[in-house]
């Protein structure tokens, strides 16, 4: 890839960013560069990657879902409760249980959102009250201890698919989850690339009306899209139990602006149409690293939230004032075209 | 060409008006003797204005076809100076009422800059307003919650709480606030070019670029005027409450998103008036102390908003295809009758 190319994508800069900051923790904190924090980092990330893949897909399609870590936490909660319930010890169940929750609640949204065409910021934010509400007060609020927890997750958890040994002669390996998400990754790539519903999702981001002329089935574009990202978050929500082995009804929840915000900072435009898997996850890379690694370099948790604030503020500029520069100016951004 | 000052006539304000009165008429069913009683008219007209102000705020950012997701991040912010000023000024020998109109004063003047950060976003930057203002609420509240480091700020001077829960003749104060609050609001929005310009361009940009209005100038005005009323509710947040803490009243925010589109704004842009927003606050306010005398749990009214929400986008769309297909009937009629 030649310069002039590298410096036109918002990745690079990404890229860049990610390169600086890991070298400025380095210099401060050696202990970051080693495998082992880097496979920690690959364990704890994993989850919100996958979030991220549903939030990128339905940010190219032209629009935004905060409702997918509530989807997370209900899948989970409501899944690790049933598997208790029943007395059924299987991984398998309890994944297939979330996904299935996470692809019924995608669907709800994709009803308001392609029946109704209700703009879908008010919708996800409408149905993950609604959910999260409704799974507090019908189903419960307690949290599930570790002790409770079926011995499948547990050890789902500290599965790991490579195993190294330390110094000490205790190990460290690569977790189970990182080989989940590079799979989910490698068929997200294909249904976007080959597939004539991920060519749809592209073509509805950039013109609904335009798709539609074209002859893409727009409605079923829209339930792809929302239950496929719905299915996402019910993986995610097992994910986030095996690794945390505790179920607490409000976690989770609150945390879609730092997935909205890595997805974003990749590249993708949420009036549609643009943005790329790699930039997603070169995006995610980079608000784990802001999220996990601030008490590497000394700064409290504190500031997580204005990093991430500040980082949001600055990858956008950049990513419009481009925009804005390719056409010479012409255009009158003032509307959120939705 | 003027914009009605009180637009009643409003099309969807009647039924609006309508539905108001069915939910006041249901709670006066369910709570004969409770719900007219002085003590819970009180309550629910202090409890109301912290949100209203909110409301209004993210109204006139809707009118112009935006959002502003960093109001109560904008409130969260500014509250947690205020409240800084109001417990250090006093133990540093400062009187409590100066350190009331500096705290004030400090509020409004902080509001303006974080008003003008998002104006200049989405104006000159040309970053989406939902994304421009997200990123922004994660600005504000990081920094609220750097400078308390997560805690909370309590116990403000005597006369600082008159603000949040005094009575003016009878009358709560905070009720007068929001009345002068929003009597401002419609003069700006019915009697000024500017109220006009945010109209026009939440209706049409582009129209409105080449009718001669600046744009650009008129968004971030807006949006600083917006900031100032998260600003004035984060003063009633804290002394209603006696504390300030980050994070403090993030559930307003779907609450002011609800109210909004409830009193008939568009998100698309180009509508939005003062009595539909009242009528869908009082709405809001009946149901919320409703559900609180009959002791349902937070997790219900949760769940209610969401769904009432979503409803009433529904009701609305179907509404305007209703409307859209009559119209096209219509239309048709007079075509085959012509020829």
């Amino acid at each position: 890839m030649n310069i002039k190319r590298f410096f036109k994508r918002s990745e690079s800069y990404v890229l860049l960013i990610i390169i600086l900051f890991s070298a400025f923790i380095t210099i401060i904190n050696p202990a970051f560069l080693t495998l082992e924090n880097l496979f920690d980092l690959l364990r704890s990330s994993s989850g919100t990657a996958i979030l991220a893949i549903g939030v990128f897909l339905v940010l190219i399609s032209g629009g935004v879902d905060v409702s997918c870590t509530t989807i997370a936490i209900v899948g989970q909660y409501v899944s690790v409760n049933l598997m208790i319930r029943a007395g059924i010890d299987s991984i398998w169940f309890i994944f297939g249980l979330s996904a299935f929750i996470g692809i019924v609640l995608g669907a709800i949204n994709a009803v308001f959102v392609s029946l109704f065409k209700l703009p879908t910021l008010i919708v996800t934010l409408g149905t993950s009250s609604l959910y999260h509400g409704a799974m507090l007060e019908f189903f419960g609020t307690r949290a599930v201890n570790v002790g409770d927890l079926p011995q499948s997750v547990k050890s789902f958890g500290t599965f790991n698919v490579l195993t190294l040994p330390r110094a000490d002669g205790t190990t460290y390996g690569l977790s189970i989850f990182f080989v989940i998400l590079v799979a989910l990754l490698i068929i997200t790539y294909f249904v976007l690339k080959f597939t004539m519903v991920g060519r749809g999702i592209y073509a509805i981001g950039g013109n609904l009306e335009a798709a539609k002329r074209a002859g893409f089935n727009t409605r079923k574009t829209h339930f792809f899209i929302y239950t496929y990202a719905g299915f996402l978050a019910g993986i995610m929500g097992v994910i986030h139990l095996s690794l945390i082995r505790y179920s607490n009804p409000n976690y989770i929840v609150g945390t879609e602006l730092g997935v909205i915000a890595a997805v974003v900072l990749g590249g993708a435009r949420i009036s549609g149409g643009t943005g790329t898997l790699t930039g997603t996850m070169l995006g995610v890379i980079l608000i784990t690293l802001l999220e996990k690694n601030l008490i590497m370099i000394g700064l409290s948790t504190y500031w997580q939230q204005f990093f991430i604030g500040v980082v949001l503020i600055l990858g956008v500029s950049i990513t419009y004032l481009q925009a804005k520069f390719q056409d010479g100016g012409r255009t009158i951004i003032v509307k959120d075209e939705e | 060409m003027k914009i009605p000052f009180f637009k009643f006539k409003e099309p969807k304000n009647k039924y609006l008006f309508i539905i108001m009165m069915l939910t006041i008429l249901i709670m006066l069913v369910m709570l004969p003797d409770i719900f007219l009683s002085q003590v819970n008219i009180r309550s629910m007209a202090s409890q109301f204005p912290e949100f209203g102000f909110l409301a209004l705020a993210m109204m006139l950012a809707m009118i112009t076809g935006g959002i502003d997701l960093s109001v109560v991040a904008t409130a969260n912010f500014t509250g947690v100076i205020a409240a800084l000023i109001l417990t250090k000024g006093p133990e540093a020998g400062m009187s409590p009422i100066l350190a009331i109109v500096l705290a004030i004063a400090s509020v409004i003047a902080l509001a303006i800059p974080c008003g003008l950060i998002n104006g200049i976003l989405i104006a000159f930057v040309g970053v989406p307003p939902i994304l421009a203002t997200l990123g922004t609420q994660g600005l504000f509240l990081g920094l609220a919650t750097v400078i308390t480091k997560g805690l909370s700020i309590a116990n403000f001077p005597n006369q600082f709480l008159f603000i949040g829960s005094g009575y003016l003749f009878g009358v709560p104060f905070v009720f007068i606030l929001f009345l002068i609050g929003t009597i401002v609001v419609a003069l700006i929005l019915g009697r000024t070019q500017q109220g006009f310009s945010m109209y026009m361009i939440g209706s049409n940009p582009t129209v409105a670029r080449y009718s001669g209005v600046n744009n650009s100038k008129i968004i971030i005005k807006t949006y600083v005027i917006t900031a100032i009323l998260a600003a004035v509710s984060s003063i009633i947040m804290i002394s209603r409450a006696n504390s300030m803490r980050p994070g403090y009243g993030s559930s307003y925010l779907l609450q002011a998103i609800l109210v909004v589109v409830l009193g008939g704004a568009d998100p698309d842009g180009g509508f939005g008036n003062i009595p539909g927003l009242l009528m869908a606050i009082v709405m809001l306010q009946v149901t919320q102390s409703g559900l609180n005398i009959l002791a349902f749990s937070p997790f219900v009214r949760k769940f209610i908003w969401g769904f009432a929400l979503l409803l009433v986008m529904t009701i609305n769309f179907t509404a305007q295809q209703y409307g859209d297909y009559k119209r096209v009937k219509k239309m048709r009629q007079i075509a085959t009758t012509t020829t």
